[in-house]
């Protein structure tokens, strides 16, 4: 994957989850059940988000690094 | 022996030990003002790691995220929502910044902005605006060290001299070893911190309720909008998607704008451990969930409401008969939370003073700034004292718009580091324009249209400034400007 793919892919995944998390996006999941985990289901869902973004953000780490190597 | 007697000698255990390893981490560090401001760039992963979670999560995450979780359910997902958002651009911005410092000698923001855009006026007002909102920041975790250890210690230790005690220590080992003792202290604080925070969020639900679960679908019952996003205000009437959204926002665009945060850039050892800070720094954010279900077991623990809703974890910690030894760490896990955000900013405030105020202005040697930038130290953990110790202090009320300044500092932040035709005109007035903004809306509230946050309403104007006056002045010497760009 190209530096530019990376980073338009992360700065994507940063740019919905600010959408799904503030109005209108977060309409859809601002509620209680199911619960997941035992935690109401708008907890999770910003949670989940969170998680995700570790995955993302090493990720690009991977593909920023081998392109600094090659540099 | 009294409960309150072994909640007292914890406390005491866990002051001393924080005072010995600050007092230590300066012995690391030269004596000079890289030394004492940036640590002459020697922070590895595991100290950066501490100090950007412990920095980021204050008083106000530790006491106020609980008390809004009991007081105003759903609404408190705005502080775990805007972190990792805020923080993320940081693995770019950071490492580009970090080379300015190492190759112009920066250690402040506006160091870096006025390297880039030249005008003493500029740094001075970032300085004063920088102040403005640090101290009523300071002044909040002061009050929220002494409120704890006024409760735990059944009020054997008053509120004055708790926030005395412990902020006395802060200044000490601030005044000695300067972001060593901040970085090594946070490193402490913040392992206590998380431990505690996960220790007991997970406690607390499982022994009142039988499980979070069990927990969460019996607040729901008895009051089903309450876990429904944006939640309540502080008065109990449902709140508004707009100012639950701007604030998301506004937090976002701020975040790494502090001054205690941002200059850490100029202290990591290397590009790498930078980068690994901001890639782990969401393991860090979770911690506010266990924190938030602390805030949830006492919604319907509590027969009436508390009048102070920030005091909801210390009065669960007292109430559920937890053992001393339990109350004395939590206790310093909640003080831990006070004092690493209160140390950074203590330590930022007084280091800004003295580099943007004060030095474009009058030449100083090594030695004297440093010796100035301890003054100021001293002076300005005074003055937040004075003002922690009055509950309808002016200053307290500030630090609901402290975001709403700082957020400020992002555009000539991204103009410095990516727009090659910006000006000093530019930014200087967009940030006048902005800031003037920002405080005219959080001074009169009623006239914010879709009750949206002063920051936003701020940055709405600030940037068609920076942009238009930047457009109509001369373009900056293409020389100075490539001279900038390349080190970056």
């Amino acid at each position: 994957m190209s530096r530019r793919t990376a980073r338009g892919l992360a700065t994507a995944y940063f740019v919905v989850m600010l959408l799904v998390v503030t109005w209108p996006g977060a309409l859809p999941f601002a509620r209680v059940r199911p619960l997941i985990l035992g935690l109401p289901f708008s907890l999770a869902w910003v949670s989940a988000w969170i998680l995700g973004s570790i995955a993302v953000l090493w990720g690009v780490d991977r593909v920023e690094r081998r392109h600094r190597e090659d540099d | 022996m009294e409960r309150w007697v072994v909640v007292t000698a914890i406390i005491g255990i866990y002051l001393l030990a924080t005072l010995l390893i600050g007092l230590r981490a300066g012995r690391r560090s030269s004596h000079s003002v890289q030394g004492y401001v940036a640590g002459d760039r020697s922070f590895g992963l595991l100290v950066m790691y501490f100090v950007t979670g412990a920095s980021v999560f204050s008083a106000f995450a530790f006491l106020g995220g609980p008390g809004w979780a009991y007081s105003r359910g759903a609404a408190v997902f705005y502080i775990l929502a805007y972190g990792v958002i805020g923080m993320a651009p940081f693995y770019w911005i950071g490492p580009r910044v970090a080379a300015l410092g190492r190759r112009f000698g920066y250690v402040t923001q506006a160091q870096l902005i006025v390297g880039r855009f030249p005008s003493r006026n500029l740094s001075l007002l970032i300085a004063v605006v920088s102040l403005v909102a640090c101290v009523p920041y300071i002044t909040v975790q002061m009050r929220g060290a002494g409120l704890v250890i006024e409760t735990v210690t059944e009020g054997h230790i008053p509120l004055w001299a708790g926030a005395l005690l412990a902020y006395g220590i802060v200044v000490w080992y601030v005044l000695s070893s300067g972001v060593m003792a901040v970085g090594w202290t946070n490193t402490f604080q913040g392992i206590f911190m998380v431990v505690i925070a996960w220790t007991l969020g997970l406690y607390l639900p499982i022994r009142l309720y039988g499980g979070i679960g069990a927990m969460f679908e019996e607040i729901a019952t008895a009051r089903p909008d309450f876990l429904v996003p944006p939640g309540l205000t502080g008065g109990g009437e449902p709140w508004s998607w707009g100012a639950y959204s701007s604030l998301i926002l506004v937090s976002v665009v701020g975040l790494m704008m502090w001054p205690h945060l941002f200059m850490k850039a100029f202290a990591a050892k290397d590009d790498d451990t930078l980068r690994r800070t901001v890639i782990l720094f969401p393991t860090f954010q979770l911690f506010l969930v266990p924190v938030f279900l602390i805030g949830f077991a006492g919604v319907l623990f509590t027969a009436t409401p508390l009048q102070d809703p920030d005091s909801i974890l210390p009065f669960m910690i007292m109430e559920t008969q937890l053992p001393a030894l339990v109350v004395g760490l939590f206790c310093a896990g909640a003080l831990s939370a006070s004092m690493s955000t209160g140390d950074a900013l203590l330590h930022a405030a007084a280091s800004v003073v003295v580099e943007d105020g004060i030095r474009p202005f009058r030449t100083l040697t090594d030695q004297q700034e440093r010796l100035l930038m301890r003054g100021l130290v001293f002076l300005t953990g005074a003055a937040a004292y004075v003002a922690a110790l009055d509950p309808d202090s002016s200053l307290v009320l500030l630090l609901a718009s402290a975001y709403g300044l700082i957020s400020q500092f992002f555009p000539p932040v991204v103009a410095a580091l990516y727009w090659r035709r910006a000006t000093t005109a530019g930014v200087l007035s967009g940030l006048v324009a902005g800031t003037a903004t920002a405080v005219l809306f959080w001074l009169n509230p009623g006239w914010k249209p879709l009750e949206i946050h002063e920051g936003i309403l701020g940055l709405m104007v600030h940037i068609p400034v920076l942009v238009a006056v930047s457009l109509a002045t001369r373009a900056q010497d293409p020389a100075a400007v490539d001279a900038f760009m390349e080190a970056a």
